[in-house]
């Protein structure tokens, strides 16, 4: 006796082609895309990236699509973040991943380590090596293997509206001017205390608050000397003393100077979570000096093109003491089971190399990583240079295999800090234990 | 002990099952490879060190040590019991107060239910935005209306005290899906019990205290289990809320990690830190936890469930 009936055959055999009708036709056909060559065959490329920088992304794919005989370039938009890759993941272990795919820079090692990313030994990147400026190709390497090819950069400073400062009352800004060095923690504290204002008891506008956007823990750290790892030991070290004094600083004092509660409230009513950019702080004149990178100047370019500012160091300790700031940026990456690794290759080249760095530098006011763009002075009209200038001398976050977990803890220490409910010692140490034992099983990472 | 009793099907029967064979199995293929063997896979992971790429290392029980010694896994637990500890109470009492609401006999009672229950078709991504937006304590409506009697500014985003009641909050949202169940429950009391009440001289209160409340018991207690279930899966809002990035990168998961609930550093264990062993680990203790409160609230129904009257 037959297992099925005819009739159930039959009736099994219409469902698994209407199935697979209405499965098929997804990523199967390798016809080109219109605006590629006939002939070429299909690449993808992902990218979490949101306008205007995806803008950007899509003409340097338009313009690799309309030169390239071989590949042509699919640009996707996936969600993610500096650090949340759960698409990306997820998809390549399915099979369904892409060639490329824009990855923050200073997880590159974090992913090679856990296995997500091809070596690009096999197509001779270690070759472009000397194309990229030191820390970003560093980044881009985990075990002297290079895992990426750099994108853009960034650097960090403070920018300060004059029209508050102002109407404040302070009317000499000469010490604002970077052509005098970089301005003291103390001189920045005493002029954004004028800056502040208050209506119905709350804060409508603040000078400073320097944990708000750049001012992260590194930044701070970085400002005050610190370092945040140990080659030699292969630690972290976040309770060094001089990030301890500069949380202490920054975060605890400040916090307490303007009132926890009170510059709590004044953060969640002018910069809520998920903000359009738009509506940020600084551009609406509800904060009197923030510190950010360079991709700012584009925002005000589009957003408040009238905006009086200015553009200056991140302040330091000390009179004397030396400017610091740090870059990170993006890379791009081919995944592990990528289909077209060597069309997505060749687009990298593209994309991370000059012609794709200069559209997305004239575009988006980024920073380049090759070093010949970086002497080409047309490229970074206005402040742009003052940021080109620091580049040279720009820390860069520790490329480590725990570096997200490290930034979630040291962003976690902040948090504490800025709150006033722990102590910066207690909780950077707390930092130190819990990464530390995340890391050890890497240990040694030459 | 009592046998089970044997199957005995007609020629008729065994056609029909040998019809329905094909179209049963995806489903049964499904079940196996995409529900059964993810769970016993897991399991197995959850003894090892594993990024989800290349081999996982057998480690013992080392996951569970971690975890056990990770003041930010206990932090997400209470984070989550807390929620549901107050989530669930008070969608029930919102649902039922929604439901007996749909349940009036008014002429315009279907532009009502609609009207409850297009929150829930809503997506929980546009929800939670537009709760950023009434949130805000400077300029939000709702500390408006609380200013209006008195209340100071809250920071329901920004103070820890108060990021966990802001998201039950947004979930009582949702609750016309369960206060329709609730309303099939009440539709199904017998109006024949309230008039007998009634003629007996009991008010309002007491019929609905008397009568309603005991014979919809067992829609409460699947409701109280439902939404225990998914209480402790709570992410979404979270995720949305403050998953995203702050001026360039991730932040803490809300102040004072007050909104990282278990699911949500179950997520990041095993997306952000590429640890799907740790993460395997907390998907186990999780399940345990679920079912340890199931049984609770199983055995505990025994004393107020009444199933007697139909």
């Amino acid at each position: 006796m037959s297992l099925l009936s005819w009739r159930g055959w039959k009736a099994s055999l219409v469902f698994v082609s209407v199935v697979l009708a209405a499965c098929g036709g997804g990523n199967q056909s390798a016809a080109p895309l219109a605006g590629c060559n006939s002939g070429t065959t299909l690449a993808t490329f992902w990218t979490s990236h949101t306008p205007p920088d995806s803008d950007s992304l899509k003409h340097i794919v338009d313009a690799f699509n309309k030169q390239s005989t071989a590949t042509c370039v699919k640009m996707v938009q996936v969600p993610g973040s500096e650090t949340d890759i759960a698409k990306l993941t997820t998809a390549v272990r399915s099979g369904t991943g892409p060639d490329v795919y824009m990855l923050d820079r200073f997880t590159v090692a974090e992913r090679a380590a856990a296995g997500v990313l091809e070596d690009l030994s096999q197509y001779g990147a270690q070759d472009l090596a000397s194309n990229y400026v030191d820390f970003a190709w560093a980044e881009a390497t985990f075990k002297g293997k290079p895992y990426a090819l750099p994108f853009d950069t960034d650097t960090r400073a403070m920018y300060y509206r004059k029209d508050l400062l102002q109407a404040a009352g302070i009317t000499d800004l000469s010490a604002l001017d970077p052509a005098n060095g970089p301005p003291t923690i103390d001189t920045v504290r005493a002029m954004a205390n004028k800056v502040n204002h208050k209506t119905g008891g709350a804060y409508d506008v603040v000078g400073f608050i320097p944990w708000i956007n750049q001012g992260w823990h590194y930044t701070w750290g970085f400002v005050y000397g610190g370092s945040f790892f140990d080659k030699s030991g292969c630690k972290v070290t976040p309770n060094d003393p001089k990030i301890v004094q500069a949380y202490t600083d920054m975060f605890t004092n400040w916090s307490k100077s303007l009132g926890v509660d009170a510059v709590q409230t004044f953060i969640s009513s002018y910069s809520p979570p998920n903000q359009p950019t738009q509506q940020d702080p600084f551009l609406t004149g509800h904060l009197g000096f923030v510190i950010s990178g360079d991709w700012v100047l584009g925002q005000i370019a589009t957003y408040t093109p009238n905006l009086k500012y200015g553009v200056t160091y991140i302040p330091v300790p000390k009179k004397g003491d030396q400017p610091a700031t740090w870059a990170g940026g993006w890379s791009d990456v081919i995944p592990k089971n990528a289909k077209n690794a060597k069309g997505g290759y060749e687009f990298m080249k593209y994309i991370a190399g000059e012609p794709g760095q200069r559209v997305y530098t004239k575009e988006t006011q980024h920073t380049p990583t090759i070093k010949s763009l970086q002497s080409d002075s047309s490229l970074f009209p206005g402040d742009h240079q003052f940021f080109i200038k620091q580049l040279s001398a720009a820390h860069s976050r520790p490329p480590l295999p725990v570096g997200a977990f490290y930034w979630d803890q040291l962003s976690t220490a902040q948090d504490a800090a800025v709150r006033n409910t722990a102590a910066p010692q207690a909780a950077l140490d707390a930092a130190a234990t819990a990464t530390n034992a995340k890391l050890q099983p890497f240990c040694p990472l030459a | 002990m009592i046998a089970a009793p044997r199957l005995h099907l007609s020629k008729a029967d065994r056609r029909n099952l040998r019809t329905a064979a094909p179209f049963i199995l995806p489903w049964v293929i499904g079940f196996f490879a995409f529900t059964l063997y993810p769970i016993v896979y897991s399991l197995y992971l959850s003894f090892t060190s594993y990024s989800g790429f290349g081999n996982a290392t057998p480690v013992g029980f080392a996951n569970y040590q971690h975890l056990a010694s990770d003041p930010l896994f206990f932090k997400s637990l209470w984070n989550t019991l807390y929620y549901t500890g107050l989530a669930v109470p008070i969608g029930l009492v919102v649902a039922i107060v929604l439901a007996l609401a749909m349940n009036q006999k008014v002429r315009e009672v279907a532009i009502y239910r609609a009207a409850i229950y297009l929150p829930s078709i809503l997506p929980l991504f546009a929800l939670t935005f537009i709760f950023i937006v009434l949130l805000n304590p400077r300029f939000g409506f709702v500390n408006y209306l609380l200013s209006l009697v008195g209340v100071p500014t809250i920071n329901w985003l920004g103070d820890p005290k108060w990021t966990k009641f802001s998201v039950v909050l947004l979930a009582q949202l949702g609750a016309g899906g369960p206060a329709l169940i609730f309303l099939a429950a009440l539709r199904a009391v017998p109006g024949e019990l309230y008039e007998s009440a009634s003629l007996d001289g009991a008010g309002a209160l007491r019929r609905f205290r008397h009568i309603t409340l005991p014979l919809i018991t067992p829609v409460i207690l699947y409701d109280l289990i439902y939404g225990t279930i998914l209480g402790v899966q709570i992410f979404t809002p979270a995720f949305i809320l403050v998953g995203g990035t702050s001026g360039g990168a991730a932040y803490t998961a809300g102040p004072d990690n007050s909104l990282l609930f278990y699911v949500f550093y179950l997520y990041k264990e095993a997306f952000q830190y590429s640890d799907m062993g740790i993460a395997s680990a907390m998907a186990w203790i999780l399940f345990l936890i679920s079912v340890v409160l199931s049984v609770i609230i199983m055995r505990w129904s025994r004393f107020w469930v009444h199933y007697e009257v139909s």
